[in-house]
This record gives structure tokens, sequence and C-alpha cells, in this order.
């Protein structure tokens, strides 16, 4: 077994084998979620072709020199920048946010990209000599690099992929070693944003609780009320930026804040997906023959709902081995960045690791009814090329430096 | 938390159990979905996508005695349009082709507009073989267009029947209302005669048929291929006592009047035939009617759908006189040796009352078939105001009759209390002349005088009115009987020979109804004309026939025509001919001569 072993030292089957088995997985959801639906002919085929043309490219990754990354880290973070901007003036509106590109009938997401070379920036930029993480100056560097994306991103506007995002720059931060002071620094702002959205009190609140943390902090005067200061504005902003959204993205928000608000609205989706799931059981109602997924009670399942159509169809034995498919994968490549010693491949990986399991969490969970229904795909599984595309240069990454791991660890 | 270094193992473990935590929350989360929940999940999931179609059952039919259908069900085609699939320049040549006004589809559509566009909405009802092959023709180019066959009431016996079989109508709100739990906005209901008297029977079970639709609930296919579908059960078929070809020649009789027949089978109490004009057509209630063919009936002074055999109360006339008869041999002061003069007329109680003629001496037989008035202005004298009423009540007077269709009235038999109160304790006597010959307050109606003659004719006893004998088993078609009650007069058969003497010789001696004596059939009768105030007076008769072994009771009244012998007794005759004689009717229908000869009825001319 001397061949085998040798294989499986240079190519990591446990990265590979899942991510090409919820790709299956995926195509089968997607074929019985658009059989009968004239909307969406020829999404199968269009999958398959993706499919085919991203493990190409994960192939293609998995053999490049592993100090590639690091030197088209700062070139490919700028161009991706300046896709978003493009998109902003010649992209294409879908649902309402102008976040696509269209080539000949193919649609791609620039912001799909752009998270990953986020996470290559910000990785090289917290892996330097010199760096001090807990100083300001470094703090405020770090988060433009992850934020100056978002700002674009929220132009569009596309909220969901702003969590993806806030996610990875919490990662990088908290992996390089940030104080607690400084987490505090970075989290309080956006934690105060999403208590302004549940009502003025609940601002108040958090604002007493900053307060005082502040105080037990023991940081001086000036330092501390101008991280007072930013809260304050970040709450304000956020309320502005609330009433600057589309009536169906603020409906969204405040449907989860308050599920009964508009139970045939945006909560119509969500309701009809817990139903989905729900009646799958134990075993599942059978390929095709799940009636929430064949009568199209949810619109657009083969994208951002396709785990309904697991769930009902396959039933928990489904939707188990799916979530564990996706733990394997994620805790494959958690071992990799735990052992990583080179600080920007480490950092690379756990923003890796961010992004898919950000993804992952934040789509299940609104499928199953405990976060707010955000636009966003479930990795590998769901309909959509530049999300697979992404996806699969993400582990061709990891799978990379598993290749060339004993060089880092 | 070693702040400053680099992805240091308490970070590790930290990001670590962030992922095994968020893992554990979702992984229980679909077990408490998927497994511990998954009923109330399962059960919304088939709300959401079977939806239940109500069939709507086959209605019950109606046989005649012989158990010749005389109300059945006929296909129609009812055309429908899916709004999802329509195109409204359509609307024009749609409307001229079914008949209907422009803008005729346009209305229908919005006040359906609130229904899924993807459920068929019914156009037009009983479209005419036409326009449904014109659709056939041309289905290529009318998208969203279509028909379906419903079943309707049809009337294949040539009979009317207009009051006695009824018709059925889509439930109002008010009756909705009251019977929610079976019907549903748009059913059918029997609305009058026997259609609603024996709704229960007729109707049946509606049956269900589950159908799989999508969130626009539009269909997809059936359910479990029909497992689960309910079949509706066909309604009970009812078989009545009519006798059709007794129906017909009373509706033929009739035509032209406005008047009532009602025959009945003294043994059983079964009707015969009941008709009442004027009628109207239930073809035009066989699913929807017309608007102006409704205003038509309900603007019409002679009132079509009033059913004069149950509700038409008149004075009886002269037909009173054998009850009177009855009530004074009864009291055993009078026998058929008693005998009264009659010289055209006699005073009572200061007021002179006349005779049509000067009788002579008659006796009770006699005084019946000559219908003296002088005999019985004495005899109610002799049998006193409450007498008579008992015997009037014993006959069935002033109460209805439970026949089994709706909307009867009781009548009205006065009593000494009711002159009392009108005139005070010393009331003129002499009104009680007026009322021995059947005239004044006293009122009575067809199915009344029908029943008071089957008990004459039986003897005594005979059954309540009906039209229903009992409904057909569906499995094997074995008629279910009601049961009916007994109506018994108390009276001994000796009396009842005696009064019936009278009778036959009215018809067959010299008395008032001579002219309709038929040379095969004996019939005993009594002849009646109730004195109209607003008018020409109505004329009654009844009759019985065989005389010796009663087979059929009649009763014939026809409005504002004058003497009963002329109008009324040869409708009666052809009724008793009709049901006696098939074999003579079907010789007569042969040769085209329903008519009986005009001099026959000329003859008829003494009451």
């Amino acid at each position: 077994m001397r061949v085998d072993y040798k294989i499986n030292d240079r190519f990591d089957f446990g990265i590979f084998i899942p991510a090409a088995i919820l790709f299956c997985i995926g195509l089968a959801a997607i074929y019985s979620s658009t059989l009968n639906n004239p909307h969406a002919e020829g999404n199968f085929q269009k999958q398959v072709i993706w499919g085919i043309g991203s493990f190409v490219v994960f192939f293609i990754i998995y053999s490049l020199p592993t100090n590639v990354f690091k030197s088209v880290s700062i070139p490919s973070y700028l161009i991706s920048l300046l896709l978003l901007v493009a998109v902003l003036v010649i992209g294409r509106r879908v649902n309402g946010a102008k976040s696509w590109f269209g080539f000949s009938g193919i649609g791609f997401q620039p912001s799909e990209l752009a998270n990953i070379t986020t996470v290559l920036a910000m990785s090289v930029f917290l892996s330097r000599k010199k760096i001090d993480i807990n100083s300001l100056r470094d703090i405020v560097i770090a988060l433009a690099i992850g934020l100056l994306p978002v700002a674009l991103i929220l132009l569009e506007p596309n909220v969901g992929s702003t969590f993806i995002y806030v996610s990875i720059i919490l990662a990088l931060l908290f992996w390089r070693g940030i104080s607690l002071f400084g987490l505090f620094i970075v989290l309080s702002p956006p934690l105060i944003a999403v208590a302004s959205l549940f009502g003025f009190l609940y601002f108040l609140i958090f604002l007493g609780l900053v307060i005082i943390l502040l105080v037990l902090f023991k940081k001086d005067i000036i330092y501390s009320a101008s991280i007072f200061a930013v809260d304050l504005a970040a709450g304000f902003f956020t309320s502005y930026v609330f009433h600057a959204l589309k009536p169906h993205q603020q409906a969204r928000i405040l449907s989860f804040v308050n599920p009964s608000t508009d139970p045939l609205g945006a909560g119509y989706n969500s309701i009809q997906a817990k139903v989905a799931i729900g009646s799958g059981g134990l075993l599942g109602k059978g390929f095709l023959s799940g009636s929430q997924t064949q009568l199209q009670f949810i619109p657009e399942q083969w994208t951002d709902f396709i785990f309904c159509v697991i769930g009902e169809e396959f039933g928990f034995i489904g939707t188990l081995i799916t979530i564990s498919l996706f733990f394997y994968l994620f805790y494959r490549i958690y071992k990799l960045a735990f052992s990583a010693k080179d600080e920007f491949i480490s950092l690379m990986l756990i923003g890796i690791l961010a992004i898919l399991f950000s993804y992952f969490i934040i789509n299940t969970g609104m499928v199953v009814g405990i976060l707010p229904v955000v636009g966003l795909p479930l990795p590998l599984v769901s309909y959509g090329g530049s999300s697979l595309f992404a996806n699969l240069i993400m582990l061709g990454i990891a799978s990379n430096i598993y290749r060339t791991r004993k060089n880092y660890t | 938390m070693n702040a400053g270094r680099f992805a240091s193992a308490e970070r590790k473990s930290i990001v670590y159990f962030i992922i095994i935590g968020c893992f554990a929350l979702l992984g229980f989360r679909l077990f408490q979905m998927q497994i511990l929940n998954q009923t109330k999940y399962k059960e919304k999931a088939a709300e959401n996508a079977i939806k239940p179609i109500e069939i709507t059952p086959l209605r019950g039919v109606f046989y005649d005695r012989n158990m010749n259908v005389v109300v059945s069900n006929v296909p129609a085609y009812t055309l429908r349009i899916t709004p999802a699939e329509y195109d409204t320049s359509l609307n024009g040549i749609i409307e001229t082709v079914i008949g209907e006004d422009n803008g005729y589809i346009d209305k229908i559509l919005k006040e359906n507009r609130i229904y899924s566009k993807y459920i068929p909405i019914r156009i037009k009802r009983d479209i005419d073989f036409k326009a449904v092959s014109w659709l056939e023709e041309n289905s290529e180019h009318l998208p969203g267009v279509d028909y379906i066959v419903e079943m309707q009431r049809g009337y294949p016996a040539g009979i009317r029947g207009s009051h006695m079989f009824g018709y059925v109508r889509e439930i109002t709100p008010k009756l909705l209302e009251k019977h929610k739990n079976y019907y549903k906005p748009g059913d059918m209901i029997g609305y009058s005669g026997i259609e609603k008297a024996y709704e229960k029977f007729l109707r049946g079970e509606k049956g269900y048929k589950y159908v799989l639709v999508d969130s626009r609930r539009r269909e997809i296919g059936s359910f479990k291929d029909g497992a689960e579908d309910i079949p509706a059960i066909k309604g009970n078929d009812l078989v009545l006592g009519i006798d059709s070809d007794v129906q017909r020649v009373a509706e033929e009789g009739l035509q032209g009047k406005r008047g009532a027949a009602v025959a009945m089978d003294p043994k059983t109490g079964e009707i015969l035939a009941l008709a009442s004009a004027p009628d109207f057509d239930l073809n035009q209630f066989a699913y929807v009617t017309s608007r102006d063919y409704l205003m038509k009936l309900y603007s019409d002074p002679d009132k079509p759908f009033f059913n004069r055999v149950t509700s038409a109360a008149l004075p009886p006339g002269s037909t009173f006189k054998i009850m009177e008869a009855v009530a004074a041999l009864d009291q055993h002061d009078v026998t058929t040796s008693f005998t009264i003069t009659c010289r055209g007329g006699q005073t009572f109680y200061g007021r002179y009352f006349k005779c049509d003629a000067a009788h002579g001496t008659l006796n009770i037989v006699h005084a019946i078939e000559h219908s003296c008035n002088v005999f019985f202005y004495n005899l109610i004298y002799k049998i006193g105001m409450s007498e008579w009423n008992v015997y009037a009540k014993r006959f069935g007077f002033g109460r209805k009759t439970n026949i089994d269709i709706d909307d009867e009235s009781t009548g009205f038999i006065p009593s000494d209390a009711y002159y009392q109160k009108i005139y005070g304790p010393e009331w003129p006597k002499s009104i009680m002349a007026s009322l021995g010959i059947g005239q004044g307050e006293v009122s009575v109606t067809p199915i009344q005088l029908v029943q008071y003659c089957s008990l004459i004719a039986n003897d005594g006893v005979t059954y309540t009115p009906h039209l229903v004998r009992g409904y057909l088993t569906n499995k094997d078609k074995k008629l279910v009987p009601f049961s009916y009650k007994q109506i018994n007069t108390g009276v001994s058969k000796d009396i009842f020979d005696i009064v019936k003497q009278g009778m036959f010789l009215v018809v067959n001696g010299s008395g008032t109804a001579a002219g309709i004596k038929d040379k095969d059939i004996q019939i005993a009768g009594k002849t009646g004309t109730a004195q109209n105030p607003h008018g020409k007076d109505h004329a009654w008769f009844i009759g019985f026939a065989p005389f010796d072994n009663p087979q059929i009771a009649v009763a014939v009244l026809v409005e504002n025509v004058g003497f009963g012998a002329t109008y009324a007794a040869p409708i009666a005759k052809k009724m008793i001919e009709a049901y006696l004689e098939k074999d003579k009717l079907k010789d007569l229908e042969k040769n085209n001569r329903i008519e009986l000869p005009k001099n026959l009825i000329g003859e008829t001319g003494a009451r």
C-alpha cells in the first residue's frame, strides 16, 4: 500500500471527499427542486458545468506553489475592490441588489471572491513581524482592510454578505491574539448596531453596558470617550442605513426581530421552510416526493433554501449526514490551521474556515428558523456558479497547504 | 487569554468549541423539528398541499307507482373559464355563441376575482349543444375555456307535476345558515315540493377527491392516485304513489283554467294525481332559472306558484252534505225513512232560503241525489252546531292533512264560540242554514276533500294522504316503505252504505252529475258550488270508483266557472277512467280522441 500512502500524504481526501459528496447532494437537491419548474429550467445542467469547471480550478490551485498565495494577496485584494466598484456601475440588478456581472447568460458575483482576497490581504497584514495587535493603529488598519469591501457591498445593497466579513474580521483578529479590550473595541459598535434595530430601549441598555465596561477596563478618559463616540455613531448610522434599505430588506430584518409582523411576506419563506424540514421526519418523503418542494411552496428553493429539500426528501438522516460532512470538512481545515506554524498560512486557513463556516451556519440557521432570512447560499450545495467556484478555490487553497504542510508545520 | 500571542492553545480551543457548539445547536434543532415535532409539521405540509374537492352526489330520481321514471337526472353542459389561461379578448365571441349580452363574462370574472386564477369559474350552466360543438371545434384557439358535464333535473314522463315534484335551486344564505353542517355556498338544495320534503333522502352523501395543489392552489394531480378519495353516495330514489296517466289527464283537464285536481287511493292514502292550475314549467328550474321567467311567474295575478290543492281554502258547497248526512244518521234520530218535503224554499229564523227546485218529499238518499238544499237546511238544525263541528273535524276538516309536501292551509270550520265572538251570545241562527249547504264562513282545501271522499268511499277509514310510498335502497333497489297514520271516523259501515247510495244516484240516477255516467265504471260522486262574492262561483266535484270496491277517490276544483257538474265532474271522470281503464286510455290515445264528446259536457246542467 505504498502508493496509497503516498497519495494520502500529498492529497487530503478528508477535504476532497466530503466536498465532492456535498456537491452531489446539492446536485440531487437542485434536480428535485427545479423539476417541473419552468423558471429554473436548465439550472441542474448549469450547476454540473460550473461544478466541472470549479473542480478543475480546485486542482489547479491545489498544484500551485504555496508561496503564490502570499504574493498575490495584495494585488488580488485591490482587483476585487475594483470589481466591487465596477459592479456598482455596470452590474446587473437581481432581486433588488446590483451585485452581479452578466456574461452571456452566466452571472457572476464579485463579492463571492472578494471575501477570499480580503482574507489574504488581512492575513498578510496581520502576519507582519512588526505588528502590535493591541495597538489601536494596527487594529484600525486591519479593520479598514476588512471593512472597505463591506462598505462597497452595502452599497449594492447586499446585507447578507456583510455578516461573512464580520466573521472574517473577528476570526482573524481573535486568532492573531487581540486583547479582550481590543475585541471589545471591535465588537461593541456592531453589537450596538444590532441592538438599535430592536428599538431605542435596547440601544440605551447596550450603551449603558459599554459605559460600565469602559469604566472596568480603566483606560484613559480620551481613549474611552472616543470609543464611546464610535459606538454611539454606529447606533445612529445603523438606523440611518436601515431606513435607507429597500422595504423587502427591512421586512426581512424586522420579521426576524418579530416574526409575527409579516407572516405572509418575509416570514412566509421561513414558515414554509420549517414546514418542509419538519415534515421530512426521520427518513424523509423520498427523492422527488417532497410536497413542499415539488409543489414549489418555497420560492427559488434551489438557491438559499436548498437545505429544505434535503430535510424534506431525505429526512433527519439526510440532514444529519449533510451536517456531519460539513463538520468533518471544517474539522480538517481547522486541524491544518491548528498545526500550521507559519502565521500567514494559519491565518489564511482560519479566514477560509470563517467564510465557509459562517455561510454554513447562517444559511442552515435561517432555514431552521433560528436566524433571520438573509440571502446566503449553503456552500457547495446551493445552486450558483460563483459561490461554488469561490468555495472550491478556498478548498483548493486548503488542499494545497495540506500538500506542502511539512514546510509550514 | 494570552493577549498578543499568536493562536494560543486557549484560543484554538475556543474556536473549536464555538464550532462544536454551533453544530450541536443545529443538530438539536433539526432533531427537535424532524423527530420531536414532525407530526405538527407533517399536518401543516398536508394542509398546504392537499386540497379536498367535493364530489356532488347524483340526486335520487322519482318513480311513479308503475315504476316509470317521472323525475330523472340528465346531463347538461356548463361552460367554464380558467382566468389564468384565458384571454379576455375572446369575451365578445363567446358571449355571442352562448347567447349572452356584452359584458356578461366580464361581470362573472370580476365577481370571482377573489379566488385563485387557476380555479375554473362557471360562466353559464346548461349551454346548448350548438355552443358545445363550437367550443369543441375551436378549442385550440380558446385557451382557458372548457366545459364540463353536470347533472340537472329532467322530466321524461310528459307530466309537469310542478307543485308536487318541486324544484332544486342554489342554496340561499338564509338556508345555508340553518344547515351549514352539510351545505356549502353554491350547493343545490330541494326548494319546494317533494324535492324539499325528501331532501335528506334525495341528496345522497357528498364525496371527496383529494388533489395535490401547488403554492398557487393550482391542481397538480391526484393524491396517492385517489387511494384516499371518498366516493359520493347517490341519493335514494323515491317511489311515488302517482299514476302518470291520471296525473296527465288531470293536468290536461285543468289547462287554461284555475283550479285543482287531486286523486287518492282510499285504501292506502297514496296520492294518485295532484295538479294545480296554473302551473309552471319545471324544466325552466332544472338548474338555473332565467330572471324573465321568474318575473313572469311572480307577476301573474293567477299565482302559478300557489299550490291550490293544499292551500286554496274555499267553501265546500254541497259536497259537505255527505258529512251532514253521516252526522245525522250516526246520531240515530235520522234514518232512511226520515223524510222532508221540499217546496223550493223555506224560512229559518226569519230568513227565506231557496232550493233549486221543489223536490217534493225526499229521504236522505234522494236528498243527496238531488242535492236538495231544503233537506239539509233542516238537517243542520237537527244535528246542532256543536255536533256539526265535531263531525266535520272527524272527517279531517279544519286542520292540516299533513300531506308530505309543504304549505298547507287548515281551512276553517266555524263553531258556536266563533259566532258568539262575532255576534254575541245570541248570534243569528239563520247563519246555520248556509253552513248546512256548505256555504258561508266554512272553508276546505281540495286535499281535505279528497281525504274526506276517501273516508266515505272506504267506509270511514283511510290513511294520511301522501305522495311518496317509500325509497329504494341503493344496493339492491328494494323498496323501504314509509308508514303513515290511519284516520278513522269511528262511524259504522252501514251508515256509509246509505250515503254512498245517494252518491251513486248523483251520477247514475237522475242526480246532479248524471252527465258523467260511465257505461263500464260505476262512479259515485257529489257536486258542489262554492259561492264566490267576487265573481263567478267555484265548481267542486268529489267522487270515487268503482262503486262496490273503491280504488280511486277524486276531488276537483275549478275556480270562477259556475256549476260543479259542468266543469269539475268531467275532469274527475277522465281521471277515474285513466286509472281504471288503462287499455281504453291507450286506445283513446291511439285514436287521438282524448277529449270527451262535447255533448256529454253540455248535458250536465243541474246541481
